[in-house]
């Protein structure tokens, strides 16, 4: 990940593992028959997907200010965000169609694949070093 | 010893319940300054160094996408805390 310096690719392709990995959670229920947990964890990835987006169109436009408005303008959208994140486990908590948690794990599916990310490049870096070293 | 009726305890607990979803809230405040704080710095590394914009951009998106995650862990707290209590 660390290697991709184009801001577009690098969101294309945590969207990609973020969609590979939530096939096994949407399937899995799905086989189960658990139809609350499947539109929870596919309405939690949808908002989670499209507030990520939202989330570069934001920085996007935070460079082109000063420091100081590029500050106040973050950190307000933050709590815009915050108050939307607040809206859709609000309604999945209200919903009897939509599981809770599942909504709530589907929000936070880009974040566990972009720490995962992480961990598999550092892991594949610290072996690479070892194995400089060892050659 | 005093004894409470059950009407009281729930009411207590209810009580504790929905003030532990409000100091579960103040856990949101932080990565809103945090995000901030890093744009304003993300603003100056790219007047110093044009070039590195895009690397930065992927950076400042990665980090602020994990950063929010402890706010939302707040959020999916409090609102358990008011729904099923």
């Amino acid at each position: 990940m660390k290697d991709i310096n184009d801001p577009q690719k690098v969101q294309m392709k945590i969207l990609k593992m973020t969609y590979l990995f939530s096939l096994l959670p949407i399937v899995s229920s799905l086989l189960a028959g658990e139809y609350d947990i499947l539109f929870g964890f596919i309405f939690g990835l949808v908002i989670a997907t499209l507030l990520l987006r939202l989330k570069y169109n934001n920085i996007i436009r935070a460079l082109s200010m000063e420091e100081d408005s590029a500050e106040k303008f973050i950190r307000n959208r933050y709590f815009i965000e915050y108050a939307l994140y607040f809206a859709v486990l609000f309604s999945a908590a209200r919903n009897a169609n939509l599981d809770f948690l599942a909504a709530a794990v589907g929000l936070f599916m880009i974040k566990f694949v972009v720490i995962l990310w992480s961990v598999v490049d550092l892991l594949r870096d610290t072996f690479q070093s070892k194995f400089d070293e060892y050659k | 010893m005093v004894e409470f009726s059950p009407e009281v305890i729930d009411t207590v607990i209810r009580a504790a319940a929905l003030l532990g979803a409000g100091f579960a809230m103040i856990a949101g405040i932080g990565p809103g300054i945090g995000q901030g704080y890093a744009a304003g710095k993300a603003v100056e590394s790219v007047a110093r160094d044009p070039e590195a914009r895009g690397n930065i951009i992927t950076t400042m998106l990665l980090g602020q996408a994990v950063a929010e995650s402890t706010g939302i862990y707040s959020l999916v707290i409090a609102i358990v805390l008011i729904f099923t209590i």
